[in-house]
Order: C-alpha cells, then structure tokens, then sequence
C-alpha cells in the first residue's frame, strides 16, 4: 500500500519535474513523433496529408543524387573537420599544460572563436576567401599569383575553405577537453618518468597521450553528433555550391522542407537524423559510463 | 583546477622553428578578427584597395546606422529582440532545468532512471528534424513571428544539457541538510530555495553561461520562424549582408563588429564559468 505522505512526496517530486517535461513534450517528443509520421505522407505546406507508405524512403534511397551526395559529403567533413580540430586543440592544450609562457593568453586567444556567432564568422571569411579578399591579396603581396582562387566557386576548393574554417573556428572547443584530461593526470607519474630519465617528448607520448584515450572517445562522438547537424556554416558560405559540391545532410533538408516545400520528403531525413544521432549518444552512454552515476549503477 | 607547471617545456620549445611555427598560427588566428575590427574603421574604398594598411585615421561613417535602415537592415532592433528572446529563454530556461534537476536528484518522482535516460539521449538531438513540425505548430497558433516562436523552442533544446549537469551537481549535496531544514519545519520548495540554491550558485552560472551562447548564436530556427524584418535576431538579420554590398565592404565589416562585440565582452566577463561548464556537460554549445 502507498501510504497518503509518499503520495504527497511523489506529487511534490511530479511538481518538480513537471515544467521542464511539458517543454520536452511539447517541443521534442511530438516533433520527433511528427516527423516520424510525416515523413510516410506527401504533403507541400496546404491540403491534406496523402498517405504514401515508403515511397520518400524508396526514391530518397534510389533515385536522389544530392542525397547520396550530402551523405558523402556530411561523412567527409566530419572525418576531417574532426581530425584537424582535434589535433590543434591537442597541440594547444599540450603547450598549456607544458605551462609554456602566457599560457593564459593563448587559452584565451584559441578560445575566442568558439564563442563568436557562426553567421558573423562565416559571413567575414566569405569575404577573405573573395576574390578581392585577404587571401588572393596575400598571395598577391607574396607574388604567388598562380595560387590565387575564386575559392569559394571553385569545387575543388570551396570544401576545404569550409574546413579550414571549422578547424579555425572549433580548435579552441577541443582544447578545454584535452586541458581537463591533461589536469586530471597525476603529476607524479610525470616526477617519476623525469626521475627516470625521459625527455619531454617521451613523457608526452608515453604518458600524455595514452592517458587521453577517453578525451578522444568522447570528442569522436560529439563530433558525429555535431556532424549530422552541421548547416550554418555551409548554408552561410556557400548554401551547398558550387554545384552541389558542398551540400550536406542539415542543408537539404532545409532546402526540401522551406525552398520545394516538399515536408513528407524532408522528415524522411529528419528521421534518419535523429535515429543517428541517438544509436551514437546511446553507444556513448553504455561506453563511457556518461550519466551512469545517477542511474545509481 | 591545478596549477600548471612553470616551464617543463623541456627540449620541446627549444627549437626555433616550432616557435615560429607557433606565433605564426597564432598570427592565422588572431588575424582575421583584427582585420574586421581594422576594416571597419577604413572607408570602404580603402578596405580592399588598401587591405593590409592600419586605417590613418578612425573613420565612423560604417557606423551609420541610418544608413542601415536605409537598406533595410536594422541592427539596432536585431541586437533588441536577440536580447529579448535569449534573456526570456535563459530565465525560464534556467528555473525549469533547476527544478526538475533537483526534483530527479533529491526527490520522489516516478520513474526516474527512464527519465534520465530519456534526457542523456535528447542532448545529441539535431534540431534540424524537429523544425517542420515545431513551424507548423506555430502556424496553426497563428504565433510565427513572434518571440515565442523561439523562447520556447530554445529553452525545450537547452533543457537536456542544463538538467542532465546539474542533477550530477545537486546528488552531490548532502542529505542531512536536507534532512535538517525539513526537521525545523520547511517545506521543500522553501528547502531548495533556502539551502540549496546559495550553494549551487556556481554550476548554476557556468550551465546558463554555456546555454547563453548558444541561443544568442542559435540560427537555423530564428531563420525559419523570423520572417519580419522587426522579429529577427542577430544572426538572421545579418544574413541582410549576404551578396550585398559586393563592393562597399566597410558597413558589412561595422556590422559584424557589433554583432561580435557582445559576446567578446561576455567571454572576458565569465571566461572561468564558460570554460568549467563546458568541460562538466562535454557538449558542445
């Protein structure tokens, strides 16, 4: 039996929650839900909703080649956005935690960026990457004119301006991870290498990295997380240009749901986005133990 | 966090060519935001004629605000409701995620493990999928356009990271204070306000620090709902630059000096909070 006072704690502990829930409810768990059902319908913005079963799955799988593409394109940014921002926010949280001098500044200065809007810092490396900007001008200073680029209309480059603007960007992000793993590593261990004889360098590579394996797993899958979402960046520099050169997963199905106003096709990848991005945070959580604490093992 | 240790740089740094190295990205780095800061203070002929050269005198007329409305992009009123709604969102926001993250840490409530499983999993949400139904939602409110086409959204996407961080901070709390102001007679509600919250105030801050920068940079929804010229925040309203102004640069380079003077400013301000939070939620803003 529920005695009458554990009714009156479970509606104080309900009374608690309650807000935050009709937020979640209203705001996640039904679009997510409408989404899920929109994306078996044929529906352009007005009319009723025309029941197609899987046909958005069949052609988006077999007849659309942007969607192939973005795919490909969502995977290569990832990989490599990833790879060069993850290795600068090592070196800098290296040459921190090494206590170079001013360490201060450069945490602040690697940091900046990370806080700045992503339409401001986009729309000024637009105009760098112009062809009256700042690059062509220094190539130009430095009489390499042969290097200088429409870069951004050019398929060849524009998707690696983009990239070398998120690593330019979200370099810094990755550092705070890496100084945190690096703070939480026993300085006695380093003493007792020191004792022993080994340089800096080995210290780093024998001590340093393998001890930051976990920092690493979970910047990998924050990274995919953040991958699928990616859009303000690409939509901002080069909407998915030149010719599809740069489309991504977050830019089509904007451009399907509010440039064709085809809604039933743009849930289809809705779907396919949050049945990734939770099969990752889910594979995140069992690994690494995130939250495991408060599930009071 | 520890100190660090004072130059155990070793045979690392020695070599001259990694110094150079090293200032030079610091250079790439640095750059481009002291060339906006500069450009904006050059007349626009002189931004691209003249690229590299320090401004030789500071110029204002970028700063012409009346001419931005001339063109129809307001920066006044953006920096106005991008205010508005991220203060609104963060208020609300920051008083549910307290609540119901101290609800789940310290209280009764019925099924609390789904729960926290439920909230672990919608921190990686992408709120791309979520913006078909949640416009049409707001359509058939007839309520695009307005502020709480936002508020609300942002504070639902913010609720996950801020609760999930802070109940790992309120477990922590010792039970026999709590136990103890309920012995003298207060209610819960009065316990938490009383007891808690002053103890908390430093997980509080960094969690609203880290949600503030998102919602005051969010993008992708303030794009789709904010379809009116006098609702948009910050970020849409500069997208008013894009393909514009091809050859007059130093408005376009004013501008984005407004936009990112607020939240340069917020990170000298708050940098310790900012850097704590986000290295507790292992999420990025």
């Amino acid at each position: 039996m529920i005695s009458k006072k554990e009714i009156r704690e479970y509606l104080t502990g309900i009374a608690f929650v309650l807000p935050a829930m009709i937020f979640l409810i209203l705001f996640v768990a039904y679009p997510v839900i409408q989404s899920l059902v929109l994306s078996f319908f044929k529906w352009r913005g007005v009319g009723p909703w025309k029941f197609v079963g899987f046909d958005n799955y069949i052609k988006m799988f077999t007849r659309d080649r942007y969607f192939f593409g973005a795919f490909k394109n969502t995977i290569i940014f990832t990989i490599l956005m990833m790879s060069g921002e993850m290795t600068l926010g090592f070196i800098y949280a290296l040459l921190i935690d090494l206590g170079i001098r001013g360490w201060k500044v450069y945490r602040f200065i690697f940091f900046l960026p990370v806080t700045l809007s992503q339409v401001a810092i986009s729309l000024l490396w637009v105009k760098i990457f112009q062809q009256e900007g700042l690059v062509n001008a220094l190539f130009g200073a430095l009489h390499l004119e042969q290097f200088q680029h429409i870069w951004l209309g050019d398929a060849k480059f524009a998707m690696w301006c983009l990239i070398f603007v998120s690593w330019w960007q979200w370099g810094g992000w990755h550092m705070i991870f890496f100084l945190a793993g690096m703070q939480a590593i026993d300085p006695q261990i380093y003493e007792q290498a020191k004792v022993d004889g080994a340089s800096t360098l080995r210290r780093v590579f024998s001590i340093t990295i393998p001890l930051l394996k976990n920092v690493v797993f979970i910047l990998i899958i924050l990274c995919l997380i953040q991958g699928f979402k990616m859009f303000d960046l690409v939509y901002i520099m080069t909407t998915g240009g030149p010719a599809a050169a740069t489309e991504v997963l977050g830019t089509q199905i904007y451009q399907h749901a509010f440039d064709v106003s085809k809604y039933g096709y743009a849930s289809v990848l809705a779907v396919l986005m949050v049945a990734a991005s939770l099969i990752v945070t889910i594979f995140y959580v069992r690994v690494s133990g995130y939250g495991q604490e408060a599930l009071g093992e | 966090m520890r100190r660090f240790k004072k130059n155990d740089l070793g045979g690392l740094l020695s070599n001259t060519v990694i110094q150079a190295a090293l200032l030079l990205w610091v250079i790439v780095q640095m750059y481009p935001i002291f060339w906006l800061f500069m450009s904006s203070f050059k007349p626009s002929n002189l931004v691209r004629a003249r690229i590299f050269d320090l401004p030789k005198s500071f110029y204002f007329g970028n700063y012409n605000f009346a001419k931005f409305n001339e063109e129809g992009i307001t920066i006044l009123i953006y920096l106005k409701n991008s205010a508005i709604v991220t203060g609104v969102s963060l208020v609300i926001l920051m008083i549910t995620s307290v609540l119901a993250a101290y609800g789940i840490a310290k209280l009764k409530v019925p099924g609390k493990n789904i729960l926290i499983v439920i909230l672990l999993a919608l921190i990686g949400i992408p709120v791309h999928a979520l913006m078909v139904p949640i416009f049409y939602f707001f359509v058939h409110l007839d309520m695009i356009n307005t502020y709480w086409s936002l508020i609300f959204p942002y504070i639902a996407f913010n609720i996950p990271f801020a609760v999930v961080v802070l109940q790992t901070f309120f477990r922590q709390f010792p039970n026999e204070f709590i136990e103890a102001a309920r012995i003298d007679g207060c209610g819960n509600l009065r316990t938490f306000l009383t007891i808690v919250i002053p103890v908390s105030l430093g997980p509080i801050s960094s969690v609203c620090v880290v949600s503030f920068l998102g919602i005051w940079n969010e993008f992708l929804f303030s794009l789709v709902m904010m379809r009116n010229n006098a609702v948009k925040t910050l970020p849409v309203g500069l997208m008013g630059f894009k393909g514009r102004y091809v050859v007059e640069w130093g408005p376009m380079m004013a501008a984005l000096v407004i936009a990112i003077i607020p939240t340069i400013v917020f990170y000298i301000i708050f940098n310790r909070s900012l850097l704590k939070g986000i290295s507790a939620g292992a999420i990025k803003g």
